[in-house]
């Protein structure tokens, strides 16, 4: 269950990083053969994450444009590597305040200490970034405007060992002092909804996740409780959250990390309405199609809908096309043959509908694919399951923190067959 | 960029360093930083700076942390793998280790373990020790992880220094430093006690650590049914947990504890079901086509368990096509009474999909669910709307329409009646498709019909292909094996390890990595259940007589290390167990070699070396591509070209260091085949004072590019099946290179080896035979 090198890789291919972990250094050929891989496959969506090469077993995530790769000779856990990958990805894209290729290579050093803290001989070590930021400091703007106000470099590395490091609470340092405590909530909802062009749901899933901020002092034991935890299902806890206390009373307890940390995430167990509809109705004739997609809300959260956009795919065979709406603002971006429509809010008082009228190639009568398009919206102030916290109360410590609780649904992958 | 300028440049910086070493002017410290970081950039584009390794090591050896840190990294990376640099390095370490700022000392402890220079230990055990007991637990979690590289250089170290005994103290501690190494080594006291106690330990370890315990727990046999519903209810929590490596290994200790408890076994199923849909609808693509691929065993194990939750596998349009041809694959196995209709549905859905492959991929996918006879009107309706659909248009998906048609006309030959209909308005639309493919098969189609339903059935749809066209291709003595793999990329491949990965390279990187899973320590118990393994893997090759050998081994070795008082129940589990055949893949061939040898491209024996002109070079382009390509028959009709060719002196082959045959293609040929050559060959005495066990040979075989197949016996008789293959010629890559397969019988009370050869090509095979012959004779000597 280890794994023998890492790689990390810039868009085009260029390897920028590669750590090894167990003596032996797998050759950097390995990359070239995964690039070739790669090729084969056009894209590196089509890349299935576990490959095996003629020499090792290659896994590999892709984060904006950075490749990780990691690579072992033995049998290992997929999901060990896939999730290791995924966590490097994490904590470099929190340090770097983005992944892309110049950041990480301005900061290389960091880079190399981060991947020495986060795997020790192939085994993944410390993985929690409240902790490794105590490691290493992260190159943030302060640093670099001592740099250049007192002209000092900038130095990326303490000489502190963080408490925590091994610890029994392996996420939380014992001695941690802010001026003003407080603890932040969102829950997070994100729909995943597959409907035909009749609005028939074919798929419609909940899922939420519940984002905390944390920055109390000492050691406070937290109690979050729910108005109507029974409406969740098919959960998953930050290691800080007391299983018992859930499987007994359905509260969290727990000690939380210091900083921004997920605290849980989770399905809601029953089918939620679909606050908007999205209806397309599409008509060929004689080479020419004509797209008409209408929103509008169908099911009243009270709140007002936001961000509502939709992405509308043409056929393969379409030459040319022209939009036009009656709200909000649509264009055609030949290269990619889609039609953008940014509606923002969604209007009370009329129906937004978008009318596309393209030209087919030559020859084609009715194209043979139906794309489909997708949308996206944002309502804030509420979680669409309507779970709601009850009470946030901060045990063990003296001081009164701040609390705070935030909702919002976005649309996550809403589809619509055309 | 040319090679002076870099060379230029690495002088420069060489000279730079070496004036600040010893400068205690102000802003040197700073100087020195940037040199460093320039030296640590250099290194990341891949320049070789190792050239400036001393320099490096006397400007940090009075510097700061932050100088120490970039150190250490180029440390590190060019250390490590460089024994002369190594020994350089351990004099300014060990001064580190003593540094009164513990991340110093924790990070230079790092890197002296990470030197793995076997001549080096007796430089790492002083620091060990220290560190084991420093007063910084960063430090001593460092020094617990050292042990157990240490225990991969050198396990006699660690038992000299009696480091378990101190890291069974720190485990009061530190669960976390100590529980890596109890993880990795499997330390023979009984600190752990029994599995349950550790599971119920299992919160205050790291999540990474966790992975590696349950893995452990994993493969461990309660001894009781109580034992297993403790361990059960205190690691359920487990499947909660945020890091779904945490959660799948989970899942594997319930599945493995349950295997022989029926009931108990298909309640697990319903358990785990919602934490690993979980992780596929939440998770990234990627993490999500490896959880798929283990809900697809689970799935083809218990095809009823997600009757009720298809909708989970319903494709994305978002989804990449390798995780919705998953999906697909899991949809069709699902498929029953009660959900096809709206399965068919979706997937006729996806049959409108502007991914061709995919589109394919699920109208073949309606029609495997339509040979399975549910709801079957339903899906007649369905293919003709495909039909209707498909025939206004005239240009692509060609393939599709082909598919269609080769669906219809099946489900014609299961469905008559119902289906007639559908076929001739499928054949109609066909003959009138604009496409010639399209068109020629559904006139074909058609003229064969004309002959009679019975001789088209025979043709385009004959017995065996119905059935291979719906059953899982997988035979079920696989699907157990993956299924024991649970949590391994093996599932993730669909293939058992065994069949992808190159034994050669399992062995040496077991005994060369840091990390193998072997006990070196406890022989008898894991050799036993070694050869348990080796045989469930070729035991086709084997006769009757011989199996009853096998199982009298792994019995007997098995009741040793029952009986072995110092072995913990973790290291008997795996041998007790052996039915479950848990690790054994990984460690078939695992004795130890020298580090590297598989990179050794030339073979041992200098005077067998003749590089270039080899045997087939004489061969003309010509007569070689009379060859058939099918090596699988050159062996039999090979002589064309071995008459032409000049029968080759002996001493002109050479063995591919890198055969590969795997034990399907090794027994199949090995059927196909007749015997060569016969060799004997006397062993040295030296060589048979090894063989307590069959391995050593094997091992001392692979050095001259020999492999051994499978292997076993019980002394004083060992059977081996070994196979080589002819070095390829690359001035004529036409040429086939040749197999060459042995059995060998050692008997080690009369020092004899007796063998038969068979080879792809007869005309090589003396050579070969003198190459194994003298191969033989040395073993034991060198």
């Amino acid at each position: 269950m280890t794994i023998q090198s890492i790689f990390i890789m810039s868009d085009l291919g260029e390897v920028m990083f590669e750590k090894h972990y167990q003596g032996k250094a797998v050759d950097r050929s390995i990359c070239d053969w995964y690039w070739s891989e790669l090729v084969r496959a056009q894209s590196h969506r089509e890349l299935p994450s576990v490959m095996v090469s003629p020499t090792h077993y290659v896994m590999h995530v892709r984060r904006e444009d950075i490749t990780f790769l990691a690579c072992a000779e033995l049998e290992t856990s997929p999901l060990l590597a896939i999730e290791f990958l995924n966590r490097v990805a994490d904590i470099l894209e929190e340090y770097m305040g983005e992944l892309h290729e110049d950041s990480l290579k301005d900061n290389f050093v960091i880079v190399y200490q981060l991947l020495d803290e986060m795997m020790d001989g192939g085994i993944p070590l410390t993985t929690e970034s409240n902790v490794l930021k105590e490691m290493i400091v992260p190159p943030n703007l302060m640093a670099r405007m001592m740099s250049v106000v007192i002209g000092e470099p900038p130095s990326s590395v303490t000489g502190v060992v963080p408490p925590s490091v091994a610890s029994t609470v392996p996420w939380r340092a014992a001695q941690v002092k802010h001026v003003s405590n407080e603890i932040f909530l969102d829950l997070v909802e994100e729909m995943e909804v597959s409907m035909d062009r009749e609005g028939v749901l074919s798929l419609c899933h909940v899922y939420g996740s519940i984002e905390a901020t944390s920055r109390l002092s000492g050691m406070p034991e937290i109690i979050v409780r729910f108005h109507n935890p029974s409406i969740i299902e098919n959960v998953r806890f930050h290691p800080c959250v007391r299983i018992v206390n859930w499987e007994r009373d359905r509260l969290l307890s727990f000690l939380p990390p210091d900083g921004p940390f997920k605290l849980m995430s989770y399905r809601v167990k029953n089918l939620v309405n679909v606050p908007v509809y999205v209806k397309p109705q599409t008509t060929y004739q004689s080479g020419e199609g004509r797209l008409q997609v209408t929103v509008g809300i169908k099911h009243d959260t009270g709140k007002p809908i936001e961000n509502m956009t939709v992405t509308a795919p043409l056929p393969n065979a379409t030459s040319s096309a022209e939009v036009e709406t009656n709200h909000g603002s649509a264009e055609y971006r030949s290269a990619t043959r889609t039609c953008l429509w940014t509606i923002g809010r969604i209007p009370r008082d009329k129906v937004p509908s978008l009318t596309v009228t393209f030209k087919l190639m030559d020859g084609v009568d009715k194209p043979t694919d139906r794309p489909i398009m997708n949308a996206g919206f944002k309502i804030g102030g509420t979680a669409l399951s309507g779970l709601k916290i009850d009470s946030i109360d901060v045990l063990n410590e003296d001081y009164k923190p701040y609390k705070g609780v935030r909702a919002v649904t976005t649309a996550g992958c809403f589809e619509i067959s055309t | 960029m040319n090679v002076d300028n870099r060379r230029g440049e690495l002088g420069e910086l060489k000279s730079q360093l070496r004036q600040l070493a010893g400068s205690r002017a102000p802003g040197a410290e700073d100087l020195k930083r940037e040199l460093f970081k320039k030296v640590t950039s250099y290194m990341t584009v891949g320049i070789d700076v190792s050239a400036l390794f001393s320099e490096m090591i006397m400007c940090a050896s009075n510097a700061d942390i932050v100088l120490k840190k970039m150190c250490y990294l180029y440390l590190g990376n060019y250390a490590a793998t460089n024994p002369e640099l190594a020994l350089l390095t351990i004099n300014f370490l060990q001064k580190d280790c003593q540094d009164e700022n513990p991340m110093i000392r924790g990070l230079a402890l790092r890197s002296l373990c990470s030197l793995r220079v076997p001549n080096l230990v007796e430089y790492f055990t002083g620091p060990i020790k220290q560190g084991l007991k420093d007063a910084n637990p960063y430090v001593r979690s460092v020094a617990a992880m050292g042990v157990l590289k240490l225990h991969h250089i050198s396990p006699a170290s660690v038992k000299d220094n009696e480091f378990q005994k101190t890291l069974k103290v720190l485990v009061i501690q530190d669960p976390d430093a100590q529980i890596l190494y109890m993880g990795r080594v499997r330390s023979r006291d009984r600190t752990l006690g029994t599995a349950s106690a550790t599971a119920k330990r299992m919160k205050e370890f790291s999540e990474w650590a966790q992975c590696l315990v349950l893995e452990l727990v994993s493969k461990y046999v309660p001894a009781h049914a109580n034992e297993t519903f403790d361990i059960m209810n205190v690691l359920e929590d487990r499947l909660v947990h945020a890091n779904s490596a945490v959660v799948l290994a989970t899942c594997k200790v319930f599945l493995h504890l349950t295997m022989s408890m029926a009931d108990v076994h298909q309640q697990v199923y319903e358990r785990i079901k919602s934490p690993l849909v979980t992780l596929i609808t939440t998770g990234t693509s990627e993490l999500a086509y490896a959880v798929l691929s283990h809900l697809h065993m689970l799935i083809l194990r218990s095809p009823t368990l997600f009757v009720s939750d298809y909708k989970f596998f319903y494709c994305r349009y978002s989804d990449p096509s390798y995780v919705k041809k998953l999906k697909l694959e899991i949809l069709t196995a699902i498929a029953n009474e009660s959900n096809t209709y709206e399965i068919v549905t979706e997937l006729s859905e996806y049959a409108t999909n502007v991914d061709v492959p995919i589109a394919r991929e699920s109208i073949r996918a309606v029609g495997r669910i339509a040979l399975r006879r549910y709801d079957i009107n339903g899906i007649v309706d369905r293919l003709l709307q495909f039909l209707e659909m498909d025939t206004d248009y005239v240009t692509a998906e060609t393939l599709v329409r082909l598919e269609m048609l080769t669906a219809c006309i099946k489900l014609f030959f299961k469905r008559p009646p119902q289906c007639q209909s559908m076929l001739g308005a499928a054949l109609k639309a066909g003959i009138h498709d604009s496409h010639q493919d399209v068109h020629d098969r559904a006139l074909l189609y058609y003229r064969l019909l004309q002959e009679g339903v019975g001789l088209a059935e025979k043709v385009i749809n004959p017995k065996k292909q119905a059935v291979a066209d719906f059953a899982e291709s997988q035979s079920s003595e696989i699907k157990d094996r993956i299924f024991d793999e649970f949590n391994t990329l093996a599932v993730v491949y669909q293939k058992p390890s065994y069949m992808f990965l190159n034994k050669e390279l399992v062995g040496n990187t077991e005994s060369e990595s840091l990390m193998g899973e072997r006990e070196l320590s406890s022989p008898s118990a894991h050799d036993g259940f070694l050869h348990q393994s080796e045989f469930s893997d070729n035991d086709m090759l084997l006769s009757a007589s011989e199996k009853e050998d096998t199982r009298l081994i792994s019995t007997g070795n098995g009741a040793d290390a029952y009986s072995a008082p110092e072995i913990s129940i973790l290291d008997v589990a795996p041998a007790v167990s052996s039915s479950l055949l848990l690790e054994a893949p990984a460690t078939v061939a695992s004795q130890p070699k020298p580090a590297g040898t598989h990179q050794r491209e030339m073979p041992l024996l200098p005077e067998f070396e003749t590089p270039v002109p080899s045997s087939r070079q004489a061969t003309p382009p010509l007569a070689s591509q009379a060859v058939p390509m099918d090596d699988l028959f050159s062996g039999l009709s090979v002589p064309d070209t071995a008459a032409a060719a000049p029968a080759p002196p002996p001493q002109q082959l050479v063995l591919a260091p890198r055969p590969s045959l795997d034990a399907k293609a090794f027994q199949q040929k090995w059927g196909q085949l007749s015997v060569a050559l016969t060799v004997e060959e006397k062993l040295a005495p030296t060589g048979i004072m090894k063989l307590a066990t069959p391995q050593p040979l094997n091992v001392h075989m692979i050095d001259r590019h020999i492999f051994c197949m499978a292997s076993g016996g019980k002394p004083p008789n060992f059977k081996y099946f070994f196979y080589a293959q002819s070095q390829p010629n690359f001035l004529d890559p036409s040429a086939q290179a040749g197999f060459f397969l042995v059995e060998l019988h050692v008997d080690t009370a009369r020092a004899m080896a007796s063998g038969k050869i068979k080879a792809d090509d007869v005309s090589l095979a003396p050579a070969f035979a003198e190459l194994f012959r003298v191969a033989l004779a040395r073993f034991g000597l060198l």
